[in-house]
């Protein structure tokens, strides 16, 4: 019991670390780096400590000092328990989601079963999908409660995207959920350790589809009508400073390694090397490192393996949010509804005759 | 203060433009319905992101290891630790040109007063010999001067000119920017490439 808790608290703090403490501060110097690498411009490089500029990292730790220290301004007439609530509910679903991606696969340690996933839920991806469904109040909530016009429009806009783009997501899942006969994410990682199996080969219509609604569901370009700079400021979130404003901020990076973890592991083989079982791992260290040692060792290639792909989507998205321009309102609705919907049916129904033919 | 101007420009072969035989028609698409393909949009990104993508990896080799010796691909200037060099018809603040010895070059004559569209300039003429003016007082108002280069180009002594100073045009105090004649002398030598280029824009003096 009392192992049990410890391992579970292991992992979540673990996931947390990574994220919080890792993802978020150095994707805000990654977006701006990376915006800057691929325009042939040099990007951040001027705050410093003792000179030392570190390649611009310390204008994350300048950041978060600002906006930490900024006044926390409430617009008058705004209601201000929503105004307070919003970024909440944008930020915690965002967290939360982690929980059941498996960032690993199952290894006996000391005697001990180690799954490497916090909470493996057999209604597994629908968790996922009935938290994005939470995030989309936070973002009208703040576009309401925040009593401004451009708050409003983007309130406006977000929730008629998000809750459009939601059906095609699910849609485009369901494939994937047919081919491996699972909705539980460790089942479906654990499903992909023969390369050919990968959902990519299985389902390369649904990961594009899937990929677009991610994106369309982070409101990031090509979909950021809800923020939408050049016309609404800052959309949902124009009334936001300080705390609350990196609240949505970190919520946005942090949906995106979501995003990338899901991807990760329905369609590109979760923590699999490419020809590589676990047991072949274990197998190969249990000769110099015994057999908990191996298991540790294998553990960490899996992290390692999961992390760094989880990294090159999070690459992928930069550059896609860098290379297109802002999609019109209309566009983006006619291509849910006309393309994406009809596509993503088209997908599943062949999916589900070949299934059952074979 | 600023010593980026180059001196060794060549006064008067200048070219201006692409010469015409060089100039090639391009081919524009002017259908702007798009083909089915285009519609399809996944290719069309795709081709997108590899454009993107090449200038990131190349790039980023260039950010890992610089290429030694060789000019940068990024067109960025780091501000306070390089500066550019200005071609000469760039009006940066109104200078007073000096002799050799020192003395200004201006005769007080006023035109450049009565020219100002901002009213930027005043002088206040003294004789130093019978018949021979020079300012007393030539007072500068970089707070109301817009740069315009009429004072340069109504002057008839090339005693006033626009050099290629930009630094310390920001001040916070209005005084600092009432620029006396002290601080305006500038050696003929430092404005010397203005100075051709203005004998050729204005084409005054017929030299
Ligand atoms: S540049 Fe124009 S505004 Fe400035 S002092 Fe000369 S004439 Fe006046
Ligand atoms: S126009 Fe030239 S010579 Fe006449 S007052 Fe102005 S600077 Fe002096």
């Amino acid at each position: 019991m009392l192992a049990d808790l410890i391992e579970s608290l292991a992992k979540i703090v673990f996931i947390f670390t990574v994220n919080v403490g890792v993802f978020a501060p150095i994707l805000g110097w990654v977006e701006r780096k990376q915006s800057a690498v691929m325009q042939d411009r040099i990007g951040a490089n001027r705050a410093d400590i003792l000179g030392f500029t570190a390649i611009g990292l310390f204008h994350s730790l300048a950041d978060a000092v600002k906006l930490l220290t900024k006044e926390d301004f409430v617009p008058a007439n705004a209601n201000k328990f929503f105004h307070t609530l919003a970024p909440f509910i944008a930020l915690v679903p965002a967290i939360s989601a982690f929980a059941i991606i498996p960032f690993g696969g199952r290894y006996e340690l000391f005697g001990r079963e180690i799954n490497l996933v916090i909470a493996d839920l057999d209604v597994g991806i629908l968790y996922v999908f009935a938290l994005a469904g939470l995030a989309t109040y936070g973002t009208v909530l703040a576009g309401w409660s925040s009593r401004s016009n451009w708050s409003l429009l983007g309130g406006l806009r977000a929730s008629a995207q998000m809750l459009s783009y939601e059906v095609a997501m699910g849609l485009s899942i369901i494939g994937i959920i047919i081919v491996y006969g699972s909705l539980r994410l460790t089942d479906i990682g654990a499903a992909q350790e023969n390369f050919f199996r990968w959902g990519i080969f299985l389902q390369p219509v649904g990961f594009i589809i899937y990929m677009t609604c991610a994106i369309a569901e982070n409101k990031r370009i090509p979909f950021d009508i809800p923020e939408a700079e050049s016309e609404l400021v800052a959309g949902y979130f124009t009334e936001y400073s300080g705390m609350k404003f990196v609240m949505f901020w970190m919520a946005e990076f942090l949906e995106m390694v979501t995003i990338s973890a899901i991807v990760t592991t329905l369609f590109f083989g979760a923590w699999h090397i490419p020809f590589v079982t676990d047991a072949m791992l274990l197998s190969w260290f249990s000769g110099f490192a015994g057999p908990n040692g191996a298991a540790a060792l294998a553990m960490a290639v899996n992290i390692a393996v999961f992390f760094a792909k989880v990294s090159f989507f999070i690459w992928l998205q930069m550059t896609i949010r860098w290379t297109l321009p802002r999609f019109r309102y209309d566009q983006v609705m006619r291509m849910c509804w006309k393309m994406l919907l009809p596509l993503s049916l088209i997908n599943l129904s062949i999916t589900g005759l070949v299934v059952l033919l074979l | 203060m600023s010593t980026t101007t180059g001196l060794g420009q060549s006064p008067y072969s200048v070219q201006v433009g692409v010469p015409a035989a060089v100039l090639k028609a391009k081919k524009v698409r002017r259908r702007l319905d798009l083909t089915l393909w285009e519609k399809l949009y996944v290719a069309e990104i795709v081709r997108g992101l590899v454009i993107t993508s090449k200038h990131f990896f190349i790039n980023m080799l260039g950010f890992i290891f610089p290429p030694a010796g060789k000019k940068r691909k990024v067109f960025t200037v780091y501000y306070p630790e390089e500066k550019l060099t200005l071609p000469s018809a760039y009006r940066g603040r109104p200078v007073l040109v000096a002799h050799a010895d020192g003395s200004e070059k201006c005769v007080a004559c006023g035109l450049c007063e009565k020219m100002c569209p901002a009213h930027a300039i005043s002088i206040v003429a003294a004789e130093k010999a019978p018949g021979e003016r020079y300012p007393a007082r030539y007072t500068l108002d970089l707070g109301r001067c817009v740069y315009c280069g009429y004072c340069e180009e109504v002057c008839p002594k090339e005693a006033i000119v626009m050099s290629d100073e930009y630094q310390g045009l920001a001040q916070g105090d209005r005084n600092l920017l009432r620029f006396q004649k002290e601080q305006l002398l500038r050696p003929e030598g430092k404005v010397k490439t203005r100075l051709y280029f203005v004998r050729r824009i204005y084409s005054k003096w017929n030299y």
